[in-house]
């Protein structure tokens, strides 16, 4: 009697330890997006509770081992054969058996039949056959079967992870991070799926993989950094200190009344396009994160396609549908007919025979075409036409789009000299046939173009009874004062502005905008093509730059945000007369509008937080491209649509390729320095806002970011040291 | 040396066969010089690289045009040596190595197999000409030794099962080297049989053979694409698929349509390579399967005039019962496909856009089929064979694959899959998955 009670107690424990065994191993796994909205994570995020020095350790240890034990390199075949299978979105026309009901249904389903993992031993196939349905059963019985018991269980199922750290990273995505639509997938899988996969193909493979515990401690004592965390902290200190002694020597002088004012994202490649739209005339710009303060998913009404427009840390909390504005009928039907087209094609080419067809029917058509995208890749054959759309602004309420107004104005700072023309400028990218496209997209609206979100919240300022709330609020827009959202092409410096709905008095000035737009793509696509390693007269570089965006060969269309080193929080007037060179994120701010401290909370929590995972992105790939980035892109293979193989098979590459981060095979293009933010601000103000935030604690006190200060008071700067006191610098 | 310099026009044979591949590789080489020009920049090995597929093209012109047996099998192993060396780019990755052995291993078996078909028809007549060796008289055992040698050596360059690993674990290599390895070097089989045609014309149980070996292949190699979910892995089972089709082909004794064949797929897959870079970008739409009989009823018939316009405007007869009926069955399964997805839903306006669009892509289909085939003529190599049940068997089988996909379960899938879709998928999944020397099995041991 006393037993039978017992034991169900027992197994409840058990299995309770074992949760958390899970999850602890599932902690050092930083999630990797899917292709289709590739967003930079920090690698070792999932070492981020550690002092820098000690994570680069453990990542070495788990990350960068040179060579893995034969055994297990066929557990690792054996998993990505299955992954590659159930992870697959839309490659396969014969896709796995049983997927829908999870990956480990689906695997446990179909191990029995795969010959490979058990020779010809019907003992094994009995087990595989009788396998309990609940992952969650077989994970204990497997570490049982290896004979890994206590504390090794987490080690054990961590290495598990990290010896196939790219799978392991889009499965974090799917089960921690994916949101919205991705969230509810046709084909589910759960952390212990995975786990108990692994453990199974291990127990099948490799009996005596006890063994990869030793490995591991072997590498934990040989992993050493030293060399490396001198090297850049050395190169940290020159940047810092150039840095502050040109910001602290500027006088803040503001200049006189804009003709207009622009509001770019905070994205490096801003910096230098600011300064090249400054500079023809009387402009004033701001820096404020790209998705503009909401957070939406965008319908497009054409396609019904929609996806989330705000950065991954925030859910979308409003569906908006965006509507042409001229001719929806007659682009439905191009959608339509594109659609049947595309139907076509594929009806032919993902069957049995008709492919034999196909091949023969369009190869002189493959051939001519293939021969124009890769002799002149510049030339474009039709000119495609853009149009302006409308975002359906019913789901945001009058109150909710008075708040959106209310703060994006007051953290950008721009409340008072309001100019006859304010243009919110989005970004996006425009590259052919690549892999990473959307890694050169904009961050803050989670990997997309930023114009819808321009649109918002354009729509939103220009709204009468949202401007008559702002009044209240003590914003006063003059009712000359017009909005308009805008893009600006980080690929060609082109800049679109939608103009569809402009008074007629505004007119004049976005004529003479567009002009000077002219001028500065011009001035920019110069400086840009020179960071590329070319030196050309203005119209040569505007015809280079447009040439890669439309050149299928091209594997560095832009430099995106490489060379990115720091974030700078503070008025325009504190970096204006500075070249940055393209590396800093710039956040407009202003202190004395900010007296309760919200609207710096709000910067350093969300826009710096990004500017850091953006930033380690980059610094790992750097680091280490192989263990971090992706490899060259000269080999790489995508598959199931989400991600990209080196070759035959490998590791899902997560992190940025070679080609984005280098200017060659040995030169690095990026230099690999740790995110220095300044913030133009009391120094008190910041240690209130530090001491109430534990992210802010964990990435300055372990030395992820350093922070400056400089005191608008004295102009002298700061720097906060790992025990969060502060020194002069 | 002056007299070998005199003499080396007797060593070269162009004639209409020659030119085409000419115009083929250079076209390819043309466009893949471009391409790599700029997608290899900062490359380390950008030098060598250009170098070695220089050095590739003009073997392979060589190979083409070489009419010496010594010369020809020289350039081919030449050409199979300098393809393997492109392919392993990235020295110092492991799985690229092991991907060029394993090709050079594949290669090395091709060119003795070749090398002892070519040596045997040399004891034969002493001639060292090709030129001569197609219009020598043999033994007809002999032939049909060295012609079934010269089959499996062909059977080793095109990636056709069972010698079909090395094709589908060449996945190590740079894309362009992909793309012309698929474009130009697999195709060797196709243009070996081509230039032996009049010889394997001479034995026609021999054809039935190569044509049953290409359906075996072309049968798996569609199958494996199918169930690929990686996009570089299915062109590759796709090549292989093709392949076997293009083998058919000569296996029905209409070399030209092969090569026809070999040409327009050389470009449409030197060209999906390349582009692979956008896979991720391309949404697969939902074609609507299964149609309901009457929409396939319609189909069909849409498929007959795109059928006959193809038969027409290709010169082809199809009221004669020889295997020209082959390539009309497999227009007609294209048009059927074709009209299908135009004529759902179904009304009168999209019958009557599905016949007549059907009818003039069959003539465009037909027109670029005939015009190799026209430049190819000179050489007499267009034989159509009497049909056999092994043709039949063939065909059944094309066409009851292509059906099966139409109309099998689709959307929801069941909860519960039968045993023998799972047995059939884990065991296709396995024997379509590369060397396993070849996969890159732990993250740090690719070296860029």
């Amino acid at each position: 009697m006393v037993e039978l009670l017992q034991e169900p107690i027992l197994i409840h424990k058990r299995k309770k330890k074992i949760d958390i065994a899970i999850e602890q191993s599932w902690s050092k796994i930083a999630p990797f997006w899917p292709l289709k909205n590739l967003i930079a994570v920090n690698p070792l995020a999932g070492f981020e509770d550690l002092p820098f020095e000690e994570a680069l350790t453990k990542g070495k240890a788990y990350f960068q081992e040179a060579d893995l034990p034969l055994p297990m390199q066929s557990v690792n075949r054996e998993t990505i054969k299955w992954l590659q299978a159930f992870f697959d979105e839309g490659q396969a026309v014969i896709g796995m058996p049983m997927r829908q009901n999870g990956l480990f249904q689906a695997v446990r389903h179909l191990l029995p039949y795969d010959n490979r993992l058990w020779p010809k031993d019907n003992k094994i196939l009995t087990w595989l056959n009788h396998l309990p349905e609940d992952p969650l059963e077989v994970i204990p019985d497997c570490l049982n079967f290896l004979e890994i018991t206590g504390e090794q269980q987490e080690k054990f199922l961590s290495l598990l992870l990290t010896t196939l750290p790219g799978w392991a990273a889009h499965i974090q995505y799917r089960t921690s991070w994916a949101s919205g639509a991705d969230l509810k997938h046709n084909y589910p899988v759960q952390k212990a799926d995975y786990l108990a996969l692994r453990l199974l193909l291990t127990c099948l493979l490799w009996p005596s993989a006890k063994e990869l515990l030793g490995w591991h401690e072997q590498a934990l004592k040989k992993a050493g950094t030293k060399s490396l965390v001198s090297n850049m902290h050395k190169a940290e200190r020159l940047y810092r200190q150039s840095l502050l002694q040109k910001l602290t020597t500027q006088s803040l002088q503001q200049s006189e009344e804009p003709d207009a004012q622009l509001v770019f994202c905070i994205d490096v490649r801003s910096e230098p396009f600011r300064r090249a739209i400054e500079a023809q005339g009387r402009y004033e710009t701001f820096g404020f994160a790209g998705f503009f303060g909401v957070p939406v998913s965008i319908e497009n009404d054409i396609t019904g396609e929609s996806h989330s427009s705000c950065p991954v840390l925030l859910q979308p909390a409003h569906h908006v549908t965006e509507y042409p504005l001229c001719n929806r009928d007659s682009l439905k039907k191009e959608h339509r007919k594109w659609q049947s087209f595309q139907k076509l094609y594929q009806s032919l080419k993902y069957n049995f025979t008709t492919p034999f067809a196909l091949a023969e029917a369009l190869g002189l058509a493959s051939g001519l075409s293939m021969l124009k995208r890769s002799l002149w890749p510049g030339k474009r054959l039709s000119v495609p036409h853009s149009h302006d759309w409308k975002p359906n602004l019913d789901s945001i309420s009058y109150e909710q789009q008075c708040n959106y107004a209310v703060n994006a104005l007051r953290m950008m700072g721009l409340t008072s000299h309001f100019a006859p023309l304010v243009v919110l400028c989005g970004h996006g990218s425009q590259t052919q046939n690549n892999a990473y496209a959307t890694a050169l997209d904009c961050g803050a609206c989670g990997g997309r173009h930023g114009a819808p979100n321009a649109r918002i919240l354009a729509a939103i300022l220009n709204n009468v009874a949202v401007r008559l709330h702002l009044k209240q609020q003590g914003i006063h827009i003059p009712t000359l004062t017009h909005f308009i959202a805008a893009e600006h092409n980080t690929t060609t410096d082109e800049v679109a502005l939608y103009t569809a709905e402009v008074p007629g008095e505004v007119m004049p000035y976005i004529e003479a905008l567009t002009t000077d737009l002219q001028k500065a793509r011009l001035q920019n696509s110069q400086w840009r093509s020179a960071e590329l390693g070319l030196e050309l007269d203005e119209q040569k570089a505007k015809k280079h730059t447009a040439t890669r965006a439309r050149d299928w060969a091209q594997v560095r269309p832009e430099w995106g945000l490489a060379r990115n080193a720091c974030f700078i929080v503070g008025p325009r007037t504190l970096t204006k007369q500075i070249n940055l060179g393209g590396r800093s994120f710039l956040h407009s701010y202003d202190w004395k509008q900010d007296n309760d401290g919200s609207s710096l909370t709000s910067i350093l929590t969300a826009p710096m937080v990004v500017a850091q995972w953006i930033n380690s992105q980059y610094l790992f790939s750097t680091l280490d491209n192989t263990a971090f980035g992706s490899g060259s892109k000269i080999t790489k293979n995508i598959t199931g649509k989400i991600g990209i193989m080196q070759g035959n098979a490998s590791d899902l590459m997560h992190g940025l390729p070679l080609q984005s981060v280098y200017m060659n095979d040995r030169e690095p293009y990026h230099e690999a320095l740790r995110l220095l933010t300044v913030v133009y601000a009391p120094l008190k103000r910041i240690d209130a806002i530090i001491s109430a935030q534990n992210i802010l604690q964990k990435l300055f006190g372990n030395g992820w970011v350093t922070l400056a200060c400089i005191d608008p008071e004295t102009h002298e700067p700061y720097i906060l040291q790992r025990d969060l006191q502060w020194f002069k610098a | 040396m002056v007299q070998l310099l005199n003499n080396i026009q007797l060593y070269f044979h162009v004639d209409a066969l020659a030119f085409v591949m000419l115009l083929l590789v250079g076209i390819v080489g043309l466009s893949l010089m471009a391409f790599s020009s700029r997608y290899l920049k900062g490359d380390s090995r950008y030098r060598k690289f250009f170098l070695t597929l220089t050095a590739l093209i003009a073997s392979v012109f060589i190979m083409v045009t070489a009419d010496h047996i010594v010369l020809f099998l020289v350039a081919w192993g030449c050409s199979d040596l300098l393809l393997a060396r492109l392919m392993v780019h990235k020295p110092n990755w492991r799985a690229a190595r092991a991907s060029g052995w394993l090709a050079v291993k594949n290669f090395a078996v091709g060119w003795v197999l070749i090398g002892a078909a070519l040596g045997l028809l040399y004891f034969q007549t002493n001639e060292t000409s090709i030129q001569q060796l197609i219009h020598a008289t043999y033994d007809p055992t002999i032939l049909t030794i060295a012609l079934g040698l010269l089959f499996a050596g062909a059977m080793t360059q095109s990636g056709l099962w069972p010698f079909h690993r090395w094709l589908i674990s060449s996945l190590n290599s740079p894309t362009p080297v992909s793309a012309i390895m698929h474009a130009g070097l697999v195709n060797g089989g196709g243009f070996l049989l081509a230039r032996f045609a009049p010889l394997y014309l001479e034995t026609p149980k021999l054809l039935t053979i190569v044509f049953a070996f290409g359906l075996v292949s072309a049968f798996l190699g569609t199958f494996w694409k199918l169930m690929q979910n990686d996009i570089k892995r299915m062109l590759a089972c796709s090549t292989m698929g093709q392949m076997g089709f293009m083998i058919m082909q000569c296996g029905l004794g209409l070399f030209p349509a092969a090569i026809a064949h070999l040409c327009w797929h050389g470009l449409f897959k030197a060209y999906l390579f390349q582009a692979s870079g956008s896979a991720a970008q391309e949404k697969r739409l939902d074609l609507g399967y299964p149609p309901t009989l009457s929409d396939f009823a319609v189909a069909l018939l849409c498929g007959f005039a795109g059928a006959y316009a193809f038969a027409v405007s290709s010169h082809k007869s199809i009221f004669v019962a020889d295997t020209n009926f082959f390539l009309v069955a497999i227009a007609c399964v294209a048009s059927t496909q074709f009209a299908l997805s135009i004529l759902q839903p179904l009304t009168w306006k999209r019958i009557t856009i599905a016949f007549f669009s059907t009818t003039l892509v069959g003539t465009l289909y037909g027109l670029s089929v005939f015009c190799i085939e026209v430049l190819v003529k000179p050489l007499n190599i267009m034989q159509a064979q009497e049909l056999n049940s092994i043709h039949f068997i063939g065909l059944g089988v094309l066409v009851f694959c292509w059906m099966a996909v139409l109309f099998r379960r689709h959307g929801a899938q069941p909860a519960q899959q039968s045993d023998l879709e799972s047995w059939t998928y884990v065991r296709m999944l396995n024997a379509s998955q590369p060397h396993e020397k070849t996969i890159t099995t732990h993250r740090n041991h690719y070296q860029n």
